[in-house]
């Protein structure tokens, strides 16, 4: 195995192309006269075996592409984990309160040390997002735990 | 003549005016940011658009789009950092140039060439496209399936990396678009009970988390290095020997972009590799190539600018987009209830013509903001990467939230940023999967249509001409690299044998 990142990968491809088929079938295939709903993800299913074979192989015997190294993935993995967070609390919280909570984490997790910076910023940010797409533009965000405070959206930001 | 004329009345509204110059100056700002491309910013200002006239949208998108290839250049000229794909090839010479003192003449003929290559283009998009669009109406689901076949295939060949892996990202793609409820029979597919999953993946989700998402997940990975590099910005324009020297490789990479530009998979990016490498090997002075030669910034821009504006032919004449950027603009299309293809012309000719003469205003626009706001744009590189990261992070919980005022949305589209970060480090092309999930459903359904319609004899592909005719070229693109291998292969073989 020479090149096994490669391989993991095209592993990975050729079990969804499993997936695929398994459901194609459940869906029903039908034949080219009568095709059912499960014929077309069929087809798909098995070109995805087919061309996940071949990059195995390529990878097997080390054929393939010389593949991007990784760099330092901590603060990717980080960036993700605020991310994730936001998502499991963004109903309960608001936008406004999470936009500000996880972009000072974001900032934090990109190096920012001034505190000034890192708080100003994300004010500006979860405030300034938040006027433009939900005041200006009409897009309807989260209101959370704002929405207590209900006089603030119409009373506070009114003038938006 | 009387519906360009038409055109310009929309194009010249105050409205359009204004989203045209915005459109431009955004692409602008994005061209010279490096880190952020025009396939993520089309997709992160989609929510922006939903309340716009479906006109305004389309040309304050096709705006960015344009405006990010001539802003490109900036940032491979000053800094030798492309600030999209297709700019990459005017380092070579653009950075050398820059280093010699002659920054402003390389940035004069790249935005002088730009503008000259997609006023070319323009003219030959609003000349083909009424052609194209009438003959596209001769298509039945046979020619549609060997057409949208064509165009995956040619999106897999000329996107970067390995022809077996962008093949395998199409079929991906081609899954992932069934997800969601079965346009035929009405069959629930692949949602695993999830409700929010029965009107399948949304592309504006996808994009997001594919381009926006996964381009900041890599760019957190290296340390923010950007050494902009000093020098005179004076005398923008080009000396008469510069002309001289260059007016043949403007001309010859617009011509050559605006066909590349055409092709389902075409696009700015290798039209720019193509027409430097034309350049290099017509040269009487080859070897001043990649040391500062005019010739070697003039015609990959000519040729990028050119291709964007034409790689619009075939998503408003048979409904194909052929890159990333322009599927974003197709799904714009399809929110504001438009269908792109041959009918578009005939059903909403304002729209048609009014982006095409926003395009002529653009170029004009774009030329007047490059040259004088080059200072502007080089002081905006000096803004740090974290700030434009949480404000790209922040648009895209945004756009994504605001597609069904879901948060399920904002983790679809978080999913779908690690894949397309894992896919980018296994060298795995995202185009090919977002273009095949566009694509696949009209695919199955003209499959299908022309299966039943021919007893399940699919014999039928071949002996309608069109169809054939396209599945021959498709064929033909997929062997080459075969062909290409086998040679090397048999030559390498000759070689040690002799």
């Amino acid at each position: 195995m020479k090149n096994l990142s490669e391989a993991l990968g095209s592993l990975l491809l050729f079990l969804v192309g499993v997936g695929a088929i398994i459901g194609a079938v459940r869906l029903h295939i039908g034949s080219p006269t009568e095709p059912q709903p499960g014929f077309f993800p069929f087809l798909a299913g098995i070109s995805l075996i087919f061309l996940s074979s071949i990059i195995f192989f390529q990878g097997w015997l080390g054929y393939g592409q010389k593949k991007a190294a990784f760099g330092e993935v901590r603060r990717p993995a980080l960036l993700l984990a605020v991310m994730i967070a936001l998502v499991a609390v963004l109903d309960r919280l608001g936008f406004v309160i999470g936009t500000f909570i996880a972009s000072g984490l974001i900032l934090r997790i990109m190096s920012v040390k001034s505190w000034r910076v890192l708080i100003i910023t994300s004010l500006g940010l979860s405030v300034g997002t938040y006027l433009l797409f939900d005041r200006l533009l009409g897009i309807d965000l989260p209101t959370g735990m704002l929405a207590r405070f209900h006089f603030m959206k119409s009373g506070l930001f009114w003038i938006f | 003549m009387t519906n360009l004329s038409s055109g310009f009345g929309v194009a010249l509204s105050p409205l359009n005016l204004l989203c045209a110059a915005l459109g431009a100056l955004i692409g602008t700002a994005i061209g010279v940011l490096p880190g952020l491309g025009p396939p993520a910013t089309v997709a992160l200002l989609l929510p922006v658009t939903y309340k716009m006239e479906p006109a305004s949208a389309i040309i304050m998108l096709a705006g960015i789009f344009y405006g990010a290839m001539y802003g490109g250049s900036t940032t491979s000229i000053l800094l030798n950092i492309p600030g999209e794909a297709a700019s990459v090839v005017t380092c070579l010479d653009g950075y050398q140039m820059a280093r010699q003192g002659r920054a402003g003449a390389a940035l004069g003929v790249s935005a002088i060439g730009s503008f000259f290559a997609g006023t070319i283009s323009v003219i030959g998009l609003s000349l083909v496209a009424p052609a194209i669009a009438s003959f596209a109406l001769k298509f039945g689901p046979p020619e549609y399936f060997s057409l949208v076949l064509l165009g995956l295939m040619m999106a897999v060949y000329l996107s970067e990396g390995s022809i077996v892996k962008g093949l395998a990202m199409a079929a991906l793609g081609l899954l992932f678009g069934t997800v969601g409820i079965d346009p035929v029979h009405g069959a629930t597919r692949f949602t695993f009970g999830v409700s929010r999953l029965l009107d399948g993946f949304d592309f504006v989700v996808v994009a997001m988390g594919l381009f926006g998402i996964a381009e900041v997940l890599v760019n957190l990975e290296a340390p923010e290095i950007r050494d902009i590099f000093k020098t005179s910005l004076q005398g923008l324009l080009p000396t008469r020997k510069d002309w001289r020297r260059c007016w043949a490789s403007v001309a010859r990479g617009s011509f050559l972009g605006f066909f590349i530009g055409v092709l389902p998979g075409g696009g700015a990016i290798i039209s720019s590799f193509i027409s430097y490498a034309v350049e290099k090997r017509i040269s009487k002075h080859p070897e001043e190539f990649g040391r500062g030669a005019i010739e070697g910034v003039a015609a990959p821009e000519a040729a990028n600018n050119a291709a964007s504006t034409s790689s619009f032919i075939p998503l408003l004449t048979l409904g194909i987009p052929g890159n990333a950027t322009i599927a974003m603009i197709f799904v714009a299309l399809m929110i504001h209830g438009i269908r792109p293809g041959p009918m578009l012309l005939q059903e909403h000719p304002n729209l048609f013509w009014g982006v095409v003469a926003s395009m002529y205003i653009g170029n004009l626009m774009l030329l007047g903001l490059n040259l004088p706001l080059i200072g502007f744009w080089v002081r905006m590189l000096r803004v740090p990467y974290h700030f434009l990261a949480v404000a790209v992070v922040f648009i895209c919980i945004i756009g994504a939230y605001s597609v069904k005022n879901a948060v399920f949305d904002i983790g679809t589209m978080l999913a779908f940023g690690v894949t397309g970060y894992l896919m980018r480090k296994g060298g795995f092309p995202p185009a090919p999967l977002i273009l095949a999930m566009i694509l696949g459903p009209i695919l199955e359904r003209s499959l299908q249509q022309s299966l039943i319609s021919s007893g399940g004899d699919p014999s039928l592909f071949i002996e309608k001409p069109i169809s054939a005719a396209l599945l021959a070229v498709a064929a033909f693109v997929m062997l080459t690299p075969v062909w290409k291998r086998m040679w090397k292969l048999r030559r390498t073989t000759r070689e040690r044998a002799g």
